[in-house]
This record gives structure tokens, C-alpha cells and sequence, in this order.
């Protein structure tokens, strides 16, 4: 069954998520800038089907709102945290250029969006079949929470796979394990403490049943996702 | 007692039975295997006798012949099954159940064949999206023949008891049993194609989830209601909660 894939436009995004040796490392090797083009067209589509489908639970409004929202997360988490990516991977001991950690990066993040706009369809059956807001409180915050849920577990699960594919990449390009495992623990470490800031700037993507649709909440700068969880540990453990 | 009986001088040989075929071989490697399948019967004998023909025939180009004749045998089977289950209600679940059933089955399907594809190419797939179609169409062939065998013992039942949780318990039991043995034609076709099936393993889970989903979101399959789609949404494990427990405080009932 070993037959070469035929070209059709699934055939790269396939062998993206594979994380074929050759495609990947050549991407991060030569990051040209229309491969680097193709990998935001696919994290914008991605990542905006899944948020669209997440969001529809609420209302259409709020549909379109996260089907927005979810990419610039993502995208503006690569953007700000290049320069630092950058200047890390040498001190780790990979000597790559700016251009080839933002394009490391965001095949990582392009394999993700892949792997969350393949579940898009999931993630809309179970919101077309959940709880309403228009019904019952109760089950409606049934509805959120199961939503919310399901949402973190599929973002988690594609994230893992999209870092597990640039540590590949990683061990390939720099020939140590070590080497690969610090600077992939380096540059997630970095993108997820933008990410989930960004993310609390950005909110909501699904929408709480009792509070009204907005494309940002009116306290979105004021505060941040840290000060918010200290804030919320430090009443739980004063009461 | 001690009288021995004379041996016979030429015992008959059984007939020799077809050796299962090494599961680790490549596809094709045996000739049989390579035989093309023409047919929605040919197909049918195929999916349950010569699955590993069915999976090399699936990898081959021009495939879609053999996925059409596998959705066709899974829609009509799937409509016959459910006639069976609408035998218990009767009226409109005559029509509605199979209708439901086929339906869901195949939206599953669909619903899950994007997911399908990225996980598989997460373990290394190199299949195409028509060959992962394809299997995806097989395991649903080989669910819905196995539920026609399932069919008289659940007509029979059916025409037996009033109660509308053992029922649904003896359907999902059956569909459940069924779906084990279509999985596992799907993963035999994915075992020659990904280098981990942990990808696919995940999808079962979550395939499984959208199924059971189904069976709540297009209720009332087995019962009765007044409308063909249900007014409240509820997740099945709710929806199944509150069935058993109107079962056992009320009177065997067949309304819903």
C-alpha cells in the first residue's frame, strides 16, 4: 500500500500533518515567504472553522466574532514572540534565522488549525445538539460548559500534535534530542504565556448565556488573565 | 465390548478449508485478493468473507465504484434495520425509524470523515481521501449487514415487551456489537497504511461520541412523539438517564 499521493490540494495539507521529513524541514530550512504565505492561509481557514463553529452555540453574531478571533490569536502570538524565538534558538544551540523560527513556528500552528477545522464539523453537530440558550438556565449552562470543554480538550490535543511534529523537526535540523527538547520547552513556554493573554484580551469566543454578545468584553484591557487567576486563588483560599 | 472396528480402507478427507490469510502480508500479496469486486453482492461477500480483498481493492485507483456499492449496502441495510425498529411503535416509526437511522448513520460518517483523514495522516497515512472514505464506508457496511442478523431477535423482542428502556438497551447493544466488528475491519484497512493507530484510536472515541449523540438528537427512533425531531436538546447520557428513570416509576409505556 505503498503508493506515492497523487497532487490534489489535500495531498501538502496531508503531508503537513504527517510531518514528512523533507516537507517540513525544508519549509523551516529555506522559510520562503509563499510556503510561510500558505501556512497562515491554512491556520486563518483552520483555526477560524473551528472558532466559527464554537461560537455558533451562542449566536451567528458571535459565529463570525470567534471564527475572527481564534486565528488572530494565534497569529499574533507568532508575531510578538518572534524576535524572542529568534533569539533563544541560538543560545539553545540551533543557529536558526528569524524567518526559520516564524516559519517553525507556524507550521506547528498550521498543523494544529488543521487538526481543530477537521473537528469543525464535531464541534458544530455538538453545539446544534446542545442546550440553548433560549431554554432553560440550567441546561443551558449545561450547553457552555460542555461546549468550553470539548473546545479545550480539542485545542489541547492539537496543539500536542503540532508541537510533537516541530520537536521532529527540531531533532532533524539540530541532530540533538536535547537540544530539540529545550528550545521546543523554550518557545512554548514563551507562546503560551502570550497566548493565554491574548487570549483573556480577546475574549469571549463562546459566550456566556447570561451576558450579552460582544465582539470584546468593555473590561478587555483592563486587567490581566494572571492577575485575574491570583485574584480568583486568593479568594478561594481567604474564604 | 472388545470387537475393534476394521479400519476403512480409504476414509474420506474433509474438504480443506481456506487458511486465514497472514494479517501482516501485504494487501495483494495473494492472488484472490487481488480479484476485482463487481457488484452490490459481490461487495457484500466480500466485506464479510475476504475483508483484506475489499481493503486492497479500497487502495487501489478508481476505488470509488466498490465505496458506492459499499454506502448503497450500508443505506439499505441500514432502512431494513430500522423497519424492525419501528415495528415496536409502529404508525409513522414505520417510515421515521429507518429514515433516522439510515440518516444518522451516514451524517455521522460524514461528520467525522475530515477527522478521520487528519488523524490518520497524524499516524503516518499516506491514503487518499477516497481510500479513507472508503474504509469509512465499509465500516459501515459491514455494522449495518451485521445488524440484518441482528434483526429477527430484535423483531421478536419487539413484539414481546411493552418497555421502551430494554428495548433501547437491546438496540444499542446490538448496534454496539456491530459497530466492534466494522471498527475493526476499519483499523485492519488502517493497519497497512499508518505507522502508530493512536490517531485513529482517538477517532474511534470521538466517532463513537457523535454516534451516541445522534441517536439522542434525532429521537424519538424507538418510541413515539408528536414531531419527527425532538422540541428539547439533551446530551444522550442525559437523554438515556431520564428514560430509565421514567421506566422504572412509570407503568411499561411506549410513548416517550
Amino acid at each position: 500500500m505503498n503508493h506515492p499521493v497523487p497532487l490534489t490540494f489535500v495531498a501538502p495539507i496531508a503531508a503537513l500533518v504527517r510531518g514528512e521529513a523533507g516537507l517540513v524541514d525544508e519549509i523551516v530550512r529555506d522559510a520562503d515567504r509563499h510556503e510561510m504565505a500558505r501556512q497562515v492561509a491554512v491556520i486563518i481557514v483552520g483555526a477560524g472553522l473551528f472558532g466559527a463553529a464554537m461560537g455558533a452555540w451562542r449566536s451567528p453574531t458571535q459565529a463570525l466574532y470567534t471564527a475572527v478571533k481564534f486565528p488572530l490569536i494565534v497569529l499574533l502570538t507568532t508575531l510578538a514572540n518572534a524576535l524572542l524565538n529568534a533569539l533563544l534558538a541560538p543560545q539553545l544551540g540551533l543557529d536558526l534565522r528569524l524567518r526559520q523560527t516564524l516559519a517553525a513556528v507556524l507550521t506547528s500552528f498550521a498543523i494544529a488549525s488543521l487538526i481543530l477545522g477537521s473537528l469543525s464539523p464535531v464541534m458544530l453537530f455538538l453545539v446544534w445538539s446542545a442546550p440553548v440558550v433560549v431554554e432553560k438556565v440550567r441546561s443551558a449552562s449545561l450547553g457552555f460548559e460542555l461546549v468550553q470543554l470539548t473546545g479545550v480538550a480539542a485545542i489541547a490535543f492539537a496543539g500536542l500534535a503540532g508541537n510533537a511534529r516541530m520537536l521532529q523537526s527540531l531533532r532533524r535540523l539540530g541532530g540533538s534530542e536535547t537540544v530539540a527538547w529545550r528550545i521546543m520547552i523554550a518557545w512554548l513556554a514563551g507562546n503560551l504565556f502570550l497566548g493565554a493573554q491574548l487570549a483573556w484580551n480577546l475574549r469571549p469566543f463562546i459566550g456566556a448565556p447570561e451576558l450579552p454578545v460582544e465582539f470584546l468584553r468593555p473590561n478587555a484591557f483592563s486587567g490581566n488573565f494572571y492577575e485575574t487567576v491570583f485574584a480568583s486563588l486568593a479568594r478561594f483560599l481567604t474564604n | 465390548m472388545n470387537e475393534s472396528i476394521p479400519p476403512s480402507p480409504a476414509a474420506p478427507v474433509p474438504p480443506k478449508l481456506t487458511p486465514t490469510p497472514d494479517a501482516s502480508a501485504p494487501l495483494g500479496a495473494d492472488a484472490a485478493e487481488r480479484a476485482p469486486i463487481r457488484g452490490i453482492v459481490a461487495a457484500i461477500e466480500a466485506v464479510l468473507r475476504e475483508p483484506r480483498r475489499v481493503l486492497f481493492n479500497l487502495s487501489q485507483p478508481g476505488s470509488g465504484a466498490i465505496t458506492a456499492a459499499l454506502l448503497v449496502i450500508a443505506a439499505v441495510c441500514a432502512l431494513v434495520y430500522g423497519v424492525v425498529v419501528g415495528t415496536f411503535s409502529g404508525g409513522t416509526q414505520l417510515w421515521a425509524a429507518p429514515v433516522k437511522i439510515a440518516g444518522g448513520l451516514l451524517v455521522s460518517a460524514l461528520i467525522c470523515l475530515p477527522s478521520l483523514f487528519i488523524f490518520a495522516c497524524l499516524g503516518g497515512s499516506t491514503a487518499r481521501l477516497g481510500e479513507v472514505f472508503g474504509l469509512l464506508a465499509g465500516k459501515l457496511a459491514l455494522t449495518t449487514i451485521l445488524l440484518i442478523g441482528f434483526a429477527p431477535v430484535a423483531w421478536v423482542f419487539s413484539q414481546s415487551t411493552e418497555s421502551l428502556g430494554w428495548m433501547g438497551v437491546l438496540h444499542l447493544a446490538f448496534w454496539g456489537i456491530a459497530a466492534l466488528f466494522g471498527l475493526r475491519f476499519m483499523h485492519a484497512g488502517f493497519g497497512q497504511l499508518v505507522r502508530s493507530g493512536a490517531g485513529v484510536k482517538v477517532w474511534t472515541v470521538i466517532y463513537l461520541l457523535v454516534a451516541l449523540q445522534m441517536t439522542t438528537a434525532l429521537r424519538p427512533i424507538l418510541g413515539r412523539a408528536d414531531t419527527f425531531l425532538p422540541a428539547e436538546k439533551k446530551f444522550f447520557l442525559a437523554h438515556w438517564f431520564d428514560t430509565l428513570d421514567k421506566a422504572a416509576k412509570a407503568e411499561p409505556y411506549r410513548q416517550r
